[in-house]
Parts: C-alpha cells; sequence; structure tokens
C-alpha cells in the first residue's frame, strides 16, 4: 500500500465536498493518522459538520454524530442498560460513542457532566459502566465542533480538557470563487452522501502505524522542546504547553510528514503545526487584553514564537 | 575521549601489546627493547601529555629525509645482523621490525603512518606467537585482539578527519553542534568490546575446526631440559636429596581406566640397579636391547602368555605425559607390559627399565599398560623356594660393610620364617624406628649406610631403600634399589597425577622366589613434604597446571590428531570432569560465587555440555544483541554521528547555496526553516525555484531523513548549484 497515493486520494475525495480549503483537510486526516481528536471551532454554517461527515465518509467506517445540548445525559453518549425480561438480566446499550468517527457538535452547550464523560472516552479509548469496561472502536476519533461567537448558555471547555484534542483548526470562510461552486452545486442531497469509501479501517490501522516509524532527527526533537520550553517562559502566557502538548505535536509532525510523502519529519512541519497543535493548549496572560478565549490571539502568539526560534540546520 | 585521540592511544597501544609480545617471546637486546620502550612511551606521553611535554617530544624530531636514513641504515643493519651478528633471519627481522617501529613512532602525522604501525604489530606479533609456546602469549594475544578491535573501528570511524567538515554557511546560521559528535561513549566501550570477545571466540571455533596442516617454522623445543638426577648408569647416594624441594613439574600422569586414585600414590618406576659399592649405586644390567613392535604399534616387553606362571597383579593404563628431560627413561608404574607412543623406537634393559634412544627434546605423550606382580600364595608358605641363577649372581652382592649391618638384619629377622616375612620385617624396622629428614648431609660421609643406620637414624628415601636393600642381600634375600617418581599429587580439575621434580623417589624391590619382583617402600611418609600454605591457594595451583597443562595440549601442540580426538570427546559429552571443576570453583570463590548465585548454579549443574554448546549460543548472543543493537536509537546514533563522505557534500552542497543566496539579498533567517526558505525564494526569484528546491530537498533527506544520497543525486545537485550560480537575479 502506498500511503502518499491513499493519503492524496482521501485529500481529493473530500475536497469535492470541501471547496478551497486543502489545508484543513489536510491536517483533519493529520489528526486521524496521529490517533488524535480534533477540535473545529469556527462560526456555525463554514463546513465543520460536513468536513467531520466527508471525512467519515471517505474511510469505511461508521459516523455517529452527537449534538450536544444543554439537556444530554452521560447515558445519551455512553449508553444505557436496560433490563431485558427474557434473560432476567440487565443488558447494555452502546451509546453513539461506539462509532469510528464521532462528531460531537457544539460540545460547549452541554454540561461540564457531560463533557467530561466524553474526554474521559477519548484519553481511555475505553468506557466504564456497571463495573464493566467496553473498549472502544478503532480507530476512533472525535470530532468535536465549538462556536466562538456565541457564549450564550454555553459551559466552556477548560485548559486541561482542550488538552486531550491534538489540535484545533478554524475552517474559515471560503473565497468568493470557492463560495461559487458551493452555491453552483446540485442542492439535492447531502454533499457527502454521494463519497465513495476509499479506506477500510484496517488500513486506517496500518497508516496510523507507520506514523510510528517516521523519523524524527534529534536535532529536529531539540527544536520542538525548544520551542515548547519557549511558551512555559513567555511573558505573554500564563500557561505554558504541557509535556502531553509536546508529545503531541511530535505525533503531529510525524504524521504530517506521512501525509506529505516524506519518511522523516522536516523543521518546517514543526513550524507549521505548532499554532494548530499548540494554541488551545495554553492561555494567554491577561496583559494581553481580555479577548482570552479568541484563537486568532492564541495562534498568533505561538507563531511569533516560533518565528524567533532558530531551526536547525 | 574524542575519537582521534582515542584512536593515537589505541595505535600506540596495539604496537605496545606485540613489543611486549616479542619482548617476552625473543629476548630482544636490552638495548633495542630499552630504546622501543621508550619510543612507546615518548609517543604516549605526546599523546597525554600537556603542551610541555608535546613540545619536548616534537623536539627531538629530525627531518624527513634524516629518518629515511635512518629506515636505509636500519634495513643494511639487518643484513648485517642475518649474516653475522644473530646469523639467523627471524632475530634479525625482529630486530629490523624494532627498528621499523621506533621509526614509525616517531613519524606519526598521517593515517597511512597508522596503518603501517598496525602492519608493523601485527607482523610482530605474530613473530612473538612463532617463537613462544608459554601460557603468557594467551593474555598478551587477548589484549592485542582487544586493542586491534577497538583500533579498527576508530580508524574507520575517523575515516575523513583531513576533510573539511563545517560548512561555510551564512553568518546567520548556527553552527552545527559536531564537538559532541566523536566522543568515546560508554555504549562504543562496549561495542568496541563486545566485538573483541565475539572475534575471540570466532578464533577459537577457526582454531579447533579447521583443519591443519604442518607446523612453524621455527619450532622450538620446550627451552632447556629439566636436569633430573637418580637416573644416569651411576647414582651416588645422596644424590636425589637436594633435588627434592625442586617443584618443576616433571610428568603429568593419567590414569584412564581406574578410578582417579584420591588420596593413593602411584609409582612411577624409572631405573633399577643392581650394584653397590658402599656409596654409589650402579646398573651393570644396563645392556639395552631394542623392543619389538606389534601391528599396531605397540611396544610389547612382556606378553602375558610368555610368563610361566600366570600372574594376576592389577594392570594400571596410564597415559603420561612426560616434560623433557636430560635423561631417555620412560617411567610408568610398575612393570610394563606395553607402551605405545610418537616414537620410533624403544629399549629395554634387563631391569625392565624402558628408555628411548636418547633423551626426548620435546614433551612426550605415551600410553602404557603396566601389571604389578601380585603376591602368590606360595610365598606365604613354609617352605623356601628355589631363586634362578641369574637372580642370585645379580641380586646378592653386597659390598664390603661392617658386620653390624649383617648382625642388624638377623637381629631383625631371626624370628620370622618365610622370605617374604623377613622381608616384611625389616621394612617395618626401617618405617618404626627412623626418621625422614632432608638435612641429613650423608653424601659426603665415607660409611653413609652405617652413619644412617647406627648413628643418625635420619635420612631420606636413598638411604632407607638403601639400607632396605643391603640388610635384605645380607640375609639371602635378592633385592635391588629403584628410583623412579613417586606421585601423590593428584590435580582433580584435569584429573592426573602432577609429577614434580621434589616427588622423586628411591624404593625397594624385592625378588619373591615365586610371585617375582614386589615393590616395597620402607621409607615412611614425609611429614614435612606436605608443604605450608592454605589448601585454596594450592588448589588455585593445581587449577593453574591444569590449564597450562590444556594450553600446551590444545594450542601448543595441537594437531589434526587431537583435532579427531576433540571431535570425538565432544561427541561423547564427558561432564563429569568438568562438574568437578566447576564445583570446585565455586566453592573456591564461593563469596563471589554468591553474588552470581544464579549463574553459578547453572554451570555447576552441568547443563554446560562442551564447548561447542558454550560457544555456539554465545555467538548466537551476540549477533542478535549487535543486529537488535544497530536497530536502537543509540547506535543510530552512532552510527548516524559519522556523516559520511556524500552527506558532507551535500550539506556543502546546501551551505554554499544559501550563502549564494544571501549575495543576492534573499537571506534565510534562523528561524526560517528549509521548505519555507524554498517558497521564499520562488515568491522572489521565481527562476531559481526549481534548484533550490532540488538541492534544498535533497539536503533535508541526507541532513533529517539520514538516507544518504548517491553519486548521481550529487551530480545533479551540483549542476543545479552551478545553474544557480550563473542565473542572473532580476
Amino acid at each position: 500500500m502506498n500511503p502518499t497515493g491513499i493519503i492524496h486520494a482521501i485529500q481529493d475525495n473530500i475536497a469535492r465536498v470541501i471547496k478551497g480549503k486543502p489545508q484543513v483537510i489536510e491536517m483533519s486526516i493529520v489528526a486521524l493518522l496521529a490517533r488524535g481528536h480534533l477540535l473545529l471551532e469556527d462560526v456555525p454554517g463554514v463546513g465543520k459538520t460536513t468536513l467531520a461527515h466527508s471525512l467519515a465518509r471517505s474511510l469505511d467506517c461508521s459516523f455517529k454524530r452527537i449534538q450536544f445540548t444543554s439537556d444530554l445525559l452521560p447515558s445519551d453518549i455512553v449508553g444505557v442498560s436496560i433490563f431485558n425480561r427474557q434473560k432476567q438480566a440487565f443488558e447494555f446499550m452502546p451509546g453513539p460513542i461506539f462509532a469510528n468517527i464521532v462528531l460531537a457538535d457544539e460540545i460547549n452547550r452541554t454540561t461540564p457532566k457531560t463533557q467530561s464523560s466524553l474526554l474521559e472516552a477519548m484519553s481511555e479509548a475505553q468506557i466504564s459502566f456497571d463495573n464493566k469496561t467496553y473498549p472502544l472502536n478503532q480507530p476512533f476519533m472525535v470530532i468535536a465542533t465549538q462556536n466562538p461567537a456565541e457564549y450564550h448558555g454555553t459551559f466552556p471547555l477548560p485548559e486541561s480538557q482542550l488538552d486531550r484534542f491534538l489540535m484545533r483548526l478554524r475552517i474559515g470562510y471560503p473565497s468568493p470563487e470557492e463560495e461559487k461552486k458551493v452555491l453552483d452545486r446540485p442542492q439535492l442531497l447531502h454533499p457527502a452522501e454521494e463519497l465513495q469509501p476509499l479506506l477500510a479501517t484496517h488500513d486506517v490501522l496500518l497508516l496510523q502505524d507507520q506514523v510510528d516509524h517516521v523519523l524524527m532527527e534529534e536535532s529536529i526533537t531539540d527544536y520542538l522542546l525548544a520551542i515548547v520550553q519557549r511558551t512555559r517562559h513567555s511573558d505573554l502566557l500564563s500557561l505554558g504547553v504541557s509535556t502531553r502538548g509536546a508529545l503531541a505535536l511530535s505525533r503531529a509532525a510525524k504524521a504530517l510528514s506521512l501525509v506529505r510523502g516524506r519518511t522523516y519529519c522536516l523543521p518546517d512541519d514543526i513550524k507549521e503545526l505548532a499554532p494548530i497543535v499548540l494554541s488551545h493548549r495554553i492561555m494567554v496572560a491577561r496583559t494581553q487584553g481580555l479577548r482570552q478565549r479568541s484563537c486568532e490571539q492564541a495562534e498568533r502568539i505561538i507563531q511569533d514564537l516560533v518565528d524567533s526560534i532558530p531551526v536547525p540546520v | 575521549m574524542p575519537f582521534d585521540q582515542a584512536l593515537r592511544f589505541a595505535s600506540i597501544w596495539l604496537a605496545s601489546t606485540s613489543f611486549i609480545g616479542l619482548t617476552l617471546g625473543a629476548g630482544l637486546p636490552e638495548w633495542l627493547a630499552a630504546l622501543t620502550g621508550a619510543a612507546l612511551i615518548l609517543a604516549l606521553l605526546r599523546n597525554a601529555g600537556g603542551k610541555s611535554m608535546g613540545r619536548l617530544a616534537t623536539y627531538t624530531l629530525m627531518s624527513t629525509t634524516g629518518w629515511n636514513l635512518l629506515v636505509i641504515v636500519g634495513f643494511l643493519g639487518f643484513w648485517v645482523d642475518m649474516l653475522w651478528v644473530s646469523g639467523e633471519l627471524l632475530p634479525a627481522g625482529v630486530h629490523f621490525l624494532m627498528i621499523l617501529m621506533i621509526i614509525k613512532l616517531f613519524n606519526l602525522k598521517l593515517r597511512r603512518d597508522y596503518l603501517h604501525l598496525y602492519a608493523i604489530s601485527l607482523v610482530a606479533i605474530l613473530a612473538s606467537g612463532s617463537l613462544t609456546t608459554d601460557l603468557w602469549y594467551l593474555p598478551i594475544f587477548l589484549l592485542y585482539l582487544v586493542v586491534g578491535v577497538w583500533t579498527l573501528l576508530l580508524f574507520q570511524l575517523t575515516k575523513h578527519p583531513e576533510e573539511p567538515r563545517i560548512l561555510t554557511m551564512s553568518v546567520a546560521m548556527r553552527p552545527q553542534p559536531l564537538a559532541s559528535v566523536s566522543q568515546v561513549t560508554p555504549q562504543f566501550f562496549w561495542l568496541a568490546n563486545g566485538l573483541a570477545l565475539a572475534t575471540f571466540g570466532l578464533t577459537l571455533v577457526i582454531f579447533f575446526t579447521i583443519p591443519r596442516v604442518g607446523a612453524g617454522f621455527y619450532q622450538k623445543g620446550f627451552g632447556e631440559n629439566i636436569r633430573t638426577s637418580g637416573f644416569s648408569e651411576t647414582v651416588n647416594l645422596g644424590e636425589i636429596g637436594p633435588i627434592k624441594r625442586d617443584p618443576s613439574v616433571v610428568m603429568r600422569v593419567e590414569l584412564s581406566d581406574s578410578l582417579p586414585q584420591q588420596a593413593g600414590r602411584l609409582y612411577l618406576r624409572g631405573v633399577a640397579f643392581d650394584q653397590y659399592d658402599g656409596k654409589a649405586w650402579t646398573n651393570r644390567l644396563n645392556y639395552r636391547r631394542a623392543v619389538s613392535e606389534d601391528a599396531a604399534g605397540t611396544f610389547v616387553l612382556r606378553s602375558s602368555r610368555s610368563l610361566t606362571t600366570p600372574r594376576l597383579g592389577d594392570t594400571i593404563r596410564q597415559n603420561i605425559l612426560l616434560e623433557p628431560l636430560d635423561t631417555p627413561v620412560l617411567f610408568a608404574a610398575p612393570f610394563i607390559e606395553r607402551i605405545s607412543g610418537k616414537f620410533p623406537s624403544v629399549q629395554s634393559d634387563l631391569t625392565g627399565s624402558v628408555y628411548l634412544p636418547f633423551p626426548s627434546s620435546s614433551r612426550i605423550e605415551y600410553s602404557v599398560l603396566s601389571r604389578s606382580n601380585s603376591l602368590l600364595p606360595e610365598d606365604l608358605g613354609a617352605e623356601p623356594g628355589v631363586y634362578p641363577e641369574s637372580v642370585i649372581r645379580h641380586f646378592l652382592q653386597i659390598p664390603s660393610q661392617p658386620k653390624r649391618i649383617a648382625v642388624l638384619a638377623k637381629e631383625i629377622t631371626h624370628t620370622q620364617r618365610t622370605i617374604y616375612d623377613k622381608a616384611t620385617a625389616i621394612h617395618s624396622f626401617l618405617t618404626h624406628n627412623f626418621r625422614y629428614s632432608l638435612d641429613a648431609p650423608l653424601a659426603e660421609q665415607d660409611q653413609p649406610l652405617e652413619e644412617f643406620l647406627f648413628t643418625r637414624k635420619t635420612g631420606y628415601c636413598e638411604h632407607y631403600a638403601t639400607a632396605m636393600v643391603i640388610m635384605l642381600r645380607t640375609i639371602g634375600i635378592p633385592a635391588r634399589l629403584v628410583t623412579g617418581f613417586l606421585a601423590t599429587e593428584w590435580n582433580e580439575y584435569g584429573n592426573y597425577y602432577v609429577v614434580r621434580q621434589q616427588d622423586a623417589h628411591a624404593w625397594v624391590e624385592v625378588h619373591l622366589p615365586h610371585s617375582g619382583w614386589i615393590t616395597m617402600d620402607p621409607t615412611p611418609p614425609s611429614i614435612e613434604s606436605i608443604g605450608s600454605g592454605s589448601p585454596a591457594w594450592h588448589a588455585l595451583g593445581r587449577m593453574l597446571d591444569t590449564i597450562r597443562l590444556q594450553w600446551g595440549r590444545f594450542f601448543v601442540q595441537y594437531s589434526a590428531a587431537d583435532q579427531l580426538a576433540v571431535v570425538r570427546e565432544l561427541r561423547a559429552g564427558s561432564t563429569s570432569a568438568r562438574n568437578k571443576a566447576f564445583d570446585s570453583i565455586s566453592t573456591l570463590f564461593s563469596p563471589f560465587m554468591a553474588m552470581f548465585g544464579g549463574m553459578a548454579d547453572y554451570v555447576s549443574k552441568g547443563t554446560i555440555q562442551s564447548l561447542a554448546e558454550v560457544l555456539v549460543p554465545t555467538l548466537i548472543g551476540l549477533a542478535v544483541l549487535l543486529w537488535l543493537g544497530i536497530r536502537r536509537p543509540w547506535v543510530k546514533g552512532m552510527i548516524s554521528k559519522k556523516t559520511t563522505r556524500d552527506e558532507q557534500v551535500i550539506m556543502q552542497l546546501y551551505g554554499r547555496m544559501i550563502g549564494h543566496l544571501d549575495r543576492k539579498g534573499i537571506a534565510k533567517l534562523t528561524a526560517t526553516p528549509p521548505l519555507e526558505f524554498v517558497r521564499l525564494t520562488q515568491e522572489r526569484w521565481s527562476s531559481a525555484g526549481s534548484a533550490v528546491a532540488s538541492i534544498t530537498e535533497l539536503y533535508c533527506r541526507s541532513r533529517f531523513g539520514q538516507i544518504p544520497p548517491t553519486r548521481e543525486e550529487l551530480s545533479l545537485a551540483e549542476d543545479h548549484l552551478r545553474d544557480l550560480m550563473t542565473l542572473e537575479k532580476p
């Protein structure tokens, strides 16, 4: 199996639905291959759900969508035990989390209790219910969306929980030309429905294994750690990147190298990924104004930090 | 320690090792040994010492022409040496080799100088190997092997030190951290030593398995023959005494079929004497005749069929390893029936002693079947037997002694009826009433025997034996004095008796009418010969002796026949001896063994069947370790730290490209990663884009992907760079 060809095919496949956002598509595949979860943070109506849907459709794997509301309960995600009269015993009915790709729409709309039940599943890749442990499907990827524009009636995820997401992406508005293409498309059915699956779940797992074999030269690891160190000592930030963040950046860089058809990482990979992998793991200091939750600001700070760190030659 | 310095050190050590080997083996002339030693120390100091030391060392250097002249002079000296001084090729060659080594040690500048030094060392260690067969060669050879592996590894790893490594990068770029590149890490240390060990294992396998042909050109004996006394035709009374303190090993005796006699004594008969003149014993029956050989190459002295009476004595089968002695006597337990070994002919005299035609100059191995005469019941009976005429003629001779001895003998034996009882009475008289002492200066006495019997009452084996023989003869019983060795020292590690010079002994053979010659030893067990020192120390000595024996047997004298024997033994899998050895080692080193308890258990349980079974898993294990190690990051790091030539070329190309673009106004900032810089260049100078992209791609692959570029790719990249240089920036 030629990983590069397959990955390009998937990218092209998704690009038929999501117009003009090749970078976002690439990064979502990186998140998948790095065994990470994706947080899409953008205004409504730019294709967050469609992206998740297209990704799931391109892979031959199960897809579930959970619309998070304020009255959603953990059992609505994880599943419930129902008394079975014939067997005279409780029976576990798996919830929507038992899928390969789970779209958690508007994750900040539900209560922290429900949020944490999802996040637990994300980090452990298993569910504990009634003293029993149920492993989740593999590959398992959560694509969560949240709306930064509207704060009314939301429960913002704390940084410690945001840390569980490999990367935070913004999709942004498409350019007028691309938007025109979207409008020109026949609206008979959901655009993602017409996509054909290209990759079996088994192959996804194989690709994920290949990511582990990508070579990260020692000097690049040093470069990565220099970036992480800098976030911890920066005056602009009140909370730096954790070790989990460094690990995430390393995994993401390896996955990106694979996606770009290389067997080794380059400093470019680190530099490109740093804003989207690290920006949701930091806290901007209050001296930088009160727009703390602004994605753009955090990404810009990381970008500036990275721009001041010498790359290995 | 940096690789370069480590290489210099290892090279000088290599030379030193071969020098030590030569000095120990060949006996270089003192001035040459001192000169070479001084040169080696100076070379070491030049590396280790500070600046002042280095200056001192370089100060003594002369010009290249001078050195070349010296080589020519040395070569002429070699001819003079060979033709007139030493008169032989090998010593002269060795001397010339040392002079070459001295010259090279002062001229270690280029890498090929080091190679020359290695070649000289190799020849030197080979020469020392052909000059010696001693055990010390083993540690020297091992040391040489270890240092050699180190040197070769380091030599490979510092392959291109003369080429520039630092690239000419733009000012803005950080210099590469190359200082940490070539250090001797602990991993390297273990890798090098592991490799040396593996090499040694392989050497052993090759040594033992590859069939060998021929022998060395300069095969020497085992040095001087050991001087013995008591085995010539005439032996003065008191001659054996002085050698009783000499611990040098004379022979080793393996008993092939009988059980090891742990506390037992084994008499190894040498020569018998019939005439005593009051001071010295003489063997008048020394007419030697050649012993006939049977079809199997065995020399048969007396076949059981030829005997008139059936002899029922015990047989002892022995394998004897005789060191080179100054006597042609072949020692064995009494009485030799058959003897076989690697000698063309064997002679025997009328007393049953066996000789080689002339003393052997090298260690000889022979096996003997001996059968002692058993005491027949007829001799215990009352009626006296009749002696043959020949026995009476030779073995009743008495010197003109005063009557006191005869009176004493009668006194002791007058109550006894049979010959055997009389002999026993004299035997017990001597054993119980006299004291064994080595301090008896009886040799100077006029009448040593009387002095011993009536005055001093102390003496050693010769006195006892002489006294008994003379006393027996005075009462008409034929007897003779026998010299030989009394083996008491059982080596449990190698399952053999060690016979030393100090085990030289004299005893008595009494002739009984029916049974024939019976061995009797009137000497009481010596008290002082037990020796001092702790048992552990003795055990260690015995173990060392075993090792020395095995060294001699398996390495020095290893022949095709031995090869077959080894293979046969490996197949038979004789574990008992090894178990014993391991048990003894574990008791000896019990404190240490406690540390490696599990290991010791494993070993002493005898799970190890044979040498091959140890070697093969060891080698496989080492190979697996190495293979795993290569996949481990640290080894990978170690290997990758050695930048290959091609990698350096592409890095230089990249550096030149960056420098060129910098001059054209496209500066690479420190924080700009390579691909981003390509995009930047493409934006600002699109025509250069493709060349920059291709060189950068190759650079990234080599630098971060550790995939070295091929020659074609390199030449292509060079072309691109040339194009780039000629390109005009708009």
